[in-house]
């Protein structure tokens, strides 16, 4: 496990658990550098200012923020850091709900909670308390100078942490303005699309997909690495639309 | 109807449904550009040569992998469009599991799948999916391949249409190893300690609000920007002092409990804070 990326406190009520915070995911795709196709020299990105056209150290650049078309509220990074509130080094757990009751939609990043220093019968307590109760708690945490909606919750032995979307962020369906068709499914239909749903019905394995393409491309620079020539694939015809009782009764033919 | 990301088709068995995908989130982010200090100017961001010093235009530009002993592999662009994922135009679903058997950490990003057109078999179809996937609390498995980008991805029902989410691979997702999560038997809770956090959770218990909770830090930061822009002076606040850490659990949670259930707020008021 990496290092901790965050230390701090969780409270709930007047009880504190000291915590450490750890990244959940790890990006696993390939990264490639910008490079100069004539000399393979990494390329470097330099700041022009737009007004003398010379370069500018990094120093000298501020945050704009645009207020109507070319003019700009200049921000030092300071003043932005400034809206982080209170730095403090707290989540407050100050909700707890089902976590049946929130669509996964809502979740947004993941870490790994760890206990803190001294921490480790407080950790087990609230870790150990969600998962009798079922519940979920809720909170806010101040992270690179950015706060987040956050929910605490077991996962197996650990607690995970997730910051959260809010409600805002998300598109409501009924803006979408979906057309609705001219009679419901009849209850044929749907006994019929049930069994097909059964027949396809396994059980989620995450470890049986993985990232076929990331595959590909270090499959790529190995043979490149040897001085090989890549070879290239065909594209398939896309399927044609049909009625939809006797795809399903063909479908359920098929399967046997 | 919102812009599609995406056309084609949503395909089990032999039945095809042509979809669109559609934006479910939207970035509310306050978005900066980087400004010169000195007189305010945008900054142009240009990509220079690290060998000589000099701009380079995009075409002259390709991709460098670093190998372990620091050599370098170039990739041009063709190459990387050889290995593309071939451009299907169908989500073809896989199979179907059981929601509750998909942690919401393999969740990545949020779409909308709405019909692909007006057609009554379309509707019919979508919607006979749609309903079947709500009766039955499942959900479907499947490959998208957008932006030359093959994506895992999970369709299912949620407020009366089928929503599809990327999902992250397993191997993107770290083991718990090395987490100290305390699991030892000598941090097991006694069971009235146990008994009294419980009892502290449901007090603070409430329904899953999710239109409650604003965004307070892009209010505060536009508050910022409004400031700054009235020339006003931005004030950093102070570093919020840390909690007391009680050296007694037990004690904690049983004045918790009795604030809580005295009303005397003071464990609540300090949640919200």
């Amino acid at each position: 496990m990496a290092r901790s990326i965050w230390n701090g406190t969780i409270t709930f009520g007047l009880a504190a658990v000291p915590i450490k915070v750890y990244s959940a995911v790890e990006d696993r795709s390939i990264h490639f550098h910008q490079v100069h196709a004539k000399d393979g020299a990494r390329v470097k990105q330099v700041r022009i200012c737009s007004k003398e056209g010379k370069p500018v150290p990094y120093k000298q650049v501020e945050k704009g923020y645009q207020v109507r078309a070319g003019e700009y509220v200049m921000l030092t990074q300071e003043e932005i850091d400034a809206a982080a509130g209170e730095g403090s080094k707290v989540v407050v757990l100050d909700e707890f709900v089902r976590a049946a009751e929130i669509d996964p939609v809502y979740y947004n990043r993941s870490y790994y909670l760890g206990a803190g220093k001294d921490g480790q019968d407080a950790y087990r307590l609230l870790h150990d308390a969600l998962e009798r109760s079922e519940r979920v708690g809720i909170g806010r945490w101040v992270f690179h100078n950015r706060e987040y909606l956050v929910a605490v919750r077991p996962l197996d032995r650990v607690l995970a942490l997730h910051t959260m979307r809010f409600s805002q962020e998300l598109i409501k369906t009924d803006s979408l303005d979906m057309p609705t068709p001219s009679r419901k499914p009849n209850r044929r239909e749907i006994e019929m699309a049930g069994k097909l749903v059964d027949s396809l019905h396994a059980r989620f394995d995450p470890s049986a997909f993985h990232d076929s393409y990331s595959d590909r491309v270090l499959d790529l620079i190995k043979a490149k690495a040897r001085g090989e020539e890549p070879d290239l694939p065909e594209a398939p015809e896309p399927p044609e639309s049909q009625d939809l009782m006797a795809a399903l009764e063909a479908s359920l033919g098929a399967k046997g | 109807m919102p812009r599609a990301l995406w056309t084609g088709s949503l395909s089990f068995g032999l039945v095809n449904v042509p979809v669109n995908v559609v934006a479910a989130a939207r970035d509310l982010d306050l978005h900066f550009r980087q400004l010169h200090a000195k007189d305010g100017a945008p900054i142009e961001v240009q990509r220079w040569c690290s060998k000589e010093n000099v701009e380079i235009p995009w075409e002259e530009i390709t991709h460098g992998y670093e190998l372990d002993d620091g050599g370098q592999v170039i990739v041009s662009d063709l190459e990387l469009q050889a290995i593309e994922p071939r451009r299907t135009r169908t989500i073809e679903i896989e199979q179907f599991v059981d929601l509750a058997d998909v942690d919401p950490m393999y969740f990545d990003h949020p779409y909308f799948l709405v019909p692909g057109s007006e057609d009554d078999g379309t509707l019919r179809a979508y919607r006979l999916l749609s309903e079947v996937m709500r009766k039955t609390d499942r959900a479907a498995l499947g490959r998208l391949v957008m932006r030359a980008k093959e994506y895992l991805a999970i369709v299912r029902h949620r407020d009366a249409a089928l929503t599809l989410t990327t999902m992250l691979f397993a191997a993107e997702i770290r083991d718990t190893k090395g987490v100290d999560a305390a699991h030892q038997k000598s941090h097991q809770p006694a069971p009235k300690e146990l008994d009294a956090a419980v009892a502290v959770i449901e007090e603070l218990s409430s329904e899953w609000d999710p239109g409650k909770h604003k965004d307070r830090y892009r209010a505060r930061l536009k508050r910022v920007v409004d400031q700054k822009r009235k020339g006003e002076t931005i004030k950093v606040p102070e570093e919020g002092e840390p909690p007391e850490v009680p050296s007694d659990l037990m004690d904690a949670l049983e004045r918790t409990l009795q604030e809580l259930q005295t009303g005397n707020g003071k464990a609540r008021a300090r949640s919200s804070s």
